[in-house]
């Protein structure tokens, strides 16, 4: 494989990574809310686990087709103690971001490419999706002050 | 013996001066800014993790980011990471050129720490620098008779450093 194969096959590998440790961080949010904020928005942080844990096995999936077994890097410890929803919320869009943001710039690197290119396009416009839903969910529930959307 | 919550008290995290200390490192290259890739990159962690330790950054004044994201140190944060890179020079030169510990392994135990010793510590171990490294023979005798010392303890296995247990042998048998 080319150089930029496996350039391609460590941003994949990172990707996956993004959508693994958003998997755990979503698994861990939701027990950190109080009652009432749990009830509110444990489905939501179940279906974002579930979600999440999806792309990150998709991912695994591309590098498996390029002929390699994903290595998958993460380093995370999360803290205990109750979180407010406003700052759970303010914490999944973050990580919702940055995962559009990689996938976006890993688009034009995987042009042309019949299978990566497609893969990569969706994966923009579901991420991107979410980050909407994430804002909805918010916008809703009138939990937090967002950020004006990027134009 | 509280001091031990001093550590948890302290400001700046370890993850947080690496973060800091990243953001110097590649923003050098862009005119101060960093893209949160990159410094994740640098880090080897995700985006997402850099991402949130940012908001911690942020809060504290140290850091600013910009609509596209990009992220820079405030002239806040740009004091403490030179204050951190200025007591990693410190804390190493002191276990290379006084302790005499190979550089390597300076290099690691001075990362661990740069970031923990007070501004007053930093200074005082400039100054013993210093001292060492005037020229002055007593300073020269000290340092030449401390490189030709090695440590004999005595038979007790106690002596007036270690004031009832012999350190050496809790290091050697520390894991």
């Amino acid at each position: 494989m080319s150089a930029d194969g496996l350039d391609i096959v460590d941003d994949l590998n990172r990707l996956m990574a993004e959508e693994a440790e958003a998997c755990l961080r979503y698994f861990h949010m939701r027990f950190r809310l109080r009652e009432e904020e749990y009830a509110l928005a444990a489905r939501f942080f179940e279906d974002a686990v579930n979600e999440t844990l999806e792309h990150a096995a998709s991912i695994a999936e591309q590098i498996r087709s390029l002929g390699h077994v994903p290595t998958l890097r993460i380093n995370l410890s999360l803290g205990g103690g109750p979180v407010r929803l406003e700052a759970a919320l303010g914490e999944a869009l973050e990580v919702e971001q940055q995962a559009l943001d990689a996938y976006k710039d890993l688009l034009p690197r995987v042009a042309g490419d019949p299978v990566l290119e497609p893969f990569i396009r969706r994966q923009v416009e579901v991420e991107t999706e979410h980050v909407d839903e994430i804002r909805d969910f918010v916008k809703t529930n009138g939990v937090v002050k967002l950020l004006p959307r990027e134009a | 013996m509280d001091t031990w919550k001093e550590f948890e008290a302290n400001e700046l995290t370890h993850s947080g001066a690496h973060h800091l200390l990243a953001i110097h490192e590649v923003g050098a290259m862009y005119g101060g800014w960093a893209r949160v890739s990159d410094i994740a990159r640098l880090l080897n962690i995700t985006r997402g993790s850099v991402s949130i330790n940012l908001r911690t950054l942020k809060k504290r004044g140290w850091v600013e980011t910009d609509e596209h994201r990009l992220v820079r140190l405030s002239p806040k944060g740009r004091k403490v990471v030179h204050a951190v890179m200025a007591k990693r020079v410190i804390v190493k030169t002191f276990l290379c050129e006084v302790l005499g510990v190979p550089e390597p392994q300076a290099e690691i135990d001075s990362c661990k720490i740069e970031h923990l010793i007070s501004h007053s510590t930093g200074e005082r171990l400039v100054q013993f620098l210093q001292f060492l490294t005037s020229g002055a023979p007593v300073s020269r005798q000290l340092l030449k008779q401390f490189r030709a010392f090695h440590a004999v303890c005595p038979e007790s296995r106690t002596c007036e450093v270690c004031n009832g247990q012999c350190l050496i042998d809790e290091l050697k048998h520390a894991i």
